[in-house]
């Protein structure tokens, strides 16, 4: 689980664990206070909302801008948070979030499922979840990068972060009876006006950047940047924003620090959680999983083991029992169904692969992903490292090749069906609507 | 019945009162016409007023008209002065920081506005196929004088709903009894109508907040007026309602209360009344719990007008006062959309003219359901004896797409009706 073996110092031993849980507080965006998770150990009450609130900040995935809008321990709130879409409205909503966020990881503990979702208790259980969120994968530097302070206008070049991403859990909507297919697409309406408008504010935000750009060349300091981005440009206009960014650097750098500090000392921390999942009540059926440092070697990692393959041979056959209920309800397919199945299944991955093989044929981009900084330069000098706005471009478009050309095979797909089904119902004539 | 386009008037600067030397704003607008009598006018009458104005090369016009023959400025007018067009619409595009969109008036029923628009929207769907296009078109007179004009009707109604996001429809008619009627004018003329209808899409694009309780402006009306109204592909017809609407002299005598403006602006769309007088207080919304179908033919008994979907935009005092419970009644609306999706309000407190409270209704309704069936009905009499006929297959419309267009406004008429 990524957790190094590290000496403890003996005479550290005294103020270790308080030094290493003040870190953690401070490294987390909104964290809690340290006496909070002290709370959580004996699981009081009063501990219960912080810890609710800070799991739902890191489960609930979020723009990174909302992250100027987090309170950091001992600051002033700012004060034009903007409002973010999924600013809870109620514990009610965070709660829920929460537990299904975590159930969608694979977090094994029945107990928080059962908390109630006032958000009035279990600060206990939330500071185990917490535990096994990072102890899991890079949760803290997850959560420092996206609130890192950008100084450049940035453009993503690739969309591996959103894909990734789990998203947030949809909205279940019962349709109870029929649905009227008009609503359908009148929803169906609304997402594409919804994208027109977006690529509307998107050329628009990209004619301004072009402008400032363009107006503010060789005023930057750093010559291979040469010209100043939004932010730079904001800086230099209004001296009260500069303060406001040099803070923001400086709770960022403080973060940073807490962050590291956290590292060194975070053995501890992982002993003392050891403690507090002792001080809970044993789970009634299913075995819990907290990471632990095999101390002792091979007789530990073997116990290990052994509970896992139990655990998957319970999973195995909750999956084969639930697998044939469906088929039942399913109805009689027929043996032809596993090999259509089989076939379709067959048929997706290849076209997958066609399609993977197909984008890095038409330039797959050599840089690494995620955000890059916007950097306009004079036509015929070679600039410094980073991707070519050419380059970029000509890759984005042997995607959009690819999925159009899979788009239209699909169209034809549906039009062959559709002509089946006409075939099929005599009698009937039929109108398609204007545009097909 | 002159032509006259305009493009995304969003980037009208904003002055103050234009003294000498000051910046007159310019109209980001393309006029279009071919004949040059009426783009002169209106080119003359903009400057005249010192306020704002049309930019000098942004008209087009030749020196031959096209007859009332649609075939005539689609076929031939169109690709011959495609280019010189297409070059105007570019250079004010490109003047554009954003682009939402093209907003195109045009009549429907002569030859170049009708023919030529249709060619020029295709065109725009082609160009920039991602900018919205919302056609506001002139419904012609019950008693017009141009014989085809139900031909030419249906061929811009049917090229418009394919490639246009929104038809904004005013009847000629209508605008004619608000002049009568409301504003007391004895000898109408097309000044005054026109006014009439500057005055109703005034009332609709105006600013407003973006946002129950901001005070940041709405960025894209455009765009947020097309995702409330007209997001189903079947259903692009909008009307526009607008009260009060009364003559100077009237307007000094009266006084509005949001709750007495919003009851006859609800009962005016309900029995789709086009102004305030005259509204036939006898049509009431149906009882819930009626199953579908009987719902609908008790509506048309009843002549009750069901919205798809509704926007209302109130300026003036006291706006977040006002009471909308009226318009959020489900019975007002189809089945298939719920009164939390298919109503929206837009609302600023600055007032619009010289209204201290005004309210418009834009709505998605089946108000053109008649006026569009009479309209089919008597251009497939006359198609059916070919009468004219040979006119626009001289120019290129085969009968062909005359079926075509047949079809596709009996299945919008069909669409509006199982509402």
């Amino acid at each position: 689980m990524g957790r190094r073996r590290r000496r403890v110092d003996p005479a550290d031993a005294a103020g270790a664990l308080p030094a290493a849980i003040t870190a953690l507080s401070r490294a987390l965006p909104g964290g809690p206070s340290a006496e909070t998770f002290r709370r959580a150990k004996f699981d009081r009450p009063e501990a219960a909302p912080a810890l609710w609130r800070l799991l739902f900040h890191v489960l609930s995935p979020r723009p990174a801008d909302d992250a100027a809008a987090l309170p950091t321990p001992g600051s002033a709130p700012p004060t034009h948070a903007r409002p973010s879409a999924l600013s809870p409205a109620s514990s009610k909503a965070q709660a829920r979030l929460v537990k299904s966020a975590l159930r969608s990881q694979g977090y094994p503990r029945r107990a928080l499922v059962q908390l109630p979702e006032d958000g009035s208790q279990g600060s206990r259980e939330l500071l185990l979840a917490l535990s096994w969120l990072l102890a899991r994968g890079p949760l803290l530097e997850r959560l420092l990068a996206q609130i890192r302070v950008r100084l450049g206008d940035e453009m993503p070049v690739c969309e591996c972060e959103v894909l990734a991403s789990p998203g947030p859990p949809a909205p279940r909507v019962e349709a109870d009876g029929c649905v009227d297919i008009r609503h359908l697409q009148w929803l169906m309406g609304k997402l594409r006006f919804g994208w027109r408008n977006l690529i509307t504010s998107q050329q628009e935000h990209c004619a301004l950047l072009g402008k400032v750009h363009s107006y503010t060349r060789g005023c930057h300091s750093d010559r291979s940047l040469g010209h100043l981005s939004v932010t730079e440009a904001e800086l230099l206009r209004d001296p009260e924003g500069g303060r406001q960014l040099l803070r923001r650097l400086e709770s960022e750098n403080a973060r940073l620090e807490a962050a590291l500090e956290w590292r060194r000392r975070e053995l501890v921390f992982w002993q003392w959680m050891d403690t507090v999942l002792d001080a809970c009540p044993p789970e009634a059926s299913q075995p819990t999983f907290l990471p632990r440092i095999p101390e002792r070697g091979a007789g530990e990692l073997e116990l290990v083991a052994r509970e896992l393959q139990a655990l998957q041979e319970e999973l195995q056959a909750v999956v084969e029992t639930r697998r044939a209920a469906w088929e039942a309800r399913v109805g009689g397919w027929g043996p032809g169904w596993k090999a259509t199945q089989r076939a379709s299944e067959e048929a997706v991955r290849q076209e997958l692969t066609a399609l993977q093989r197909a984008w890095e044929r038409g330039g797959g981009l050599a840089q690494p992903h995620g955000p890059h900084r916007l950097v306009r330069s004079e036509a015929g000098t070679l600039g410094g490292p980073g991707l070519r706005a050419t380059e970029v471009i000509k890759a984005l478009r042997s995607r959009e090749a690819c999925l159009e050309a899979a788009l239209r095979q699909l169209q034809g797909q549906c039009r062959q069906e559709l002509a089946r089904l006409v075939g099929a119902l005599p009698g009937f004539i039929w109108i398609l609507p204007p545009g097909c | 019945m002159r032509i006259m386009r305009g493009l995304s008037l969003r980037h009208l600067n904003k002055t103050e009162t234009a003294g000498p030397g000051a910046v007159i704003p310019i109209a980001r607008a393309v006029l279009v016409d071919m004949e040059p009598k009426v783009i002169n006018q209106t080119l003359s009458k903009a400057a005249q007023s010192g306020r704002w104005k049309y930019g000098q090369h942004s008209s087009f016009c030749q020196k031959q008209g096209s007859g009332n023959n649609w075939a005539y400025g689609y076929s031939v007018h169109g690709p011959r002065h495609e280019e010189s067009i297409r070059n105007l619409i570019q250079k004010e595009v490109e003047k554009c920081d954003s682009l939402s969109g093209f907003f195109i008036i045009m009549s429907m029923a002569g030859g170049t506005g009708s023919g030529l628009g249709a060619f020029v929207t295709q065109n725009l769907q082609d160009q920039y196929s991602n900018s919205l296009k919302m056609n506001q078109i002139i419904w012609p007179y019950g008693t017009g004088e141009v014989i085809v004009q139900n031909y030419n009707s249906i061929l811009t109604l049917s090229h418009l709903y394919r490639s246009s996001d929104a038809l904004l429809v005013h009847e000629n008619d209508a605008v004619h009894k608000i002049c009568a009627k409301l504003m007391n004018i004895k000898q109408i003329s097309f000044s005054d109508i026109n006014q009439v209808l500057a005055h109703q899409l005034g009332s609709v694009f105006q600013p407003t907040y973006s946002a129950e309780g901001s005070f940041h402006y709405r960025r894209n009306p455009l765009g947020d007026l097309m995702e409330n109204l007209v997001p189903h592909p079947e259903f692009k017809m909008l009307g526009v309602r607008n009260i009060p609407q009364m003559s100077e002299n009237s307007l000094a005598y009266s006084t509005f209360t949001w709750a007495g403006l919003l009851k006859h602006l609800r009962q005016m769309l309900i029995s789709n009344a086009k102004m305030e007088e005259g509204i036939d207080w006898q049509i009431r919304p149906p009882l819930p719990g009626l199953p579908s179908l009987s719902k609908m033919s008790l509506n048309k008994e009843l002549h009750f007008n069901t919205s798809i979907a509704n926007l209302l935009i109130l300026r003036g005092k006291d706006v977040h006062s006002a009471d909308l419970e009226g318009f959020k009644d489900p019975a007002l609306y189809t089945s298939w959309l719920e009164p939390v999706n298919a109503f929206n309000v837009w609302r600023t407190q600055r007032a619009f003219s010289k209204y201290e409270k005004s309210a418009a209704l834009v709505s998605n309704s089946q108000f053109l359901v008649k006026p569009l069936d009479m309209i089919v009905g008597k251009a497939w009499n006359m198609f059916a004896s070919k009468a004219y006929v040979h006119q626009y297959t001289k120019f290129g419309i085969e009968e062909e797409d005359f079926l075509d267009s047949f079809a596709l406004l009996e299945q919008v008429v069909a669409s509006y009706c199982t509402l």
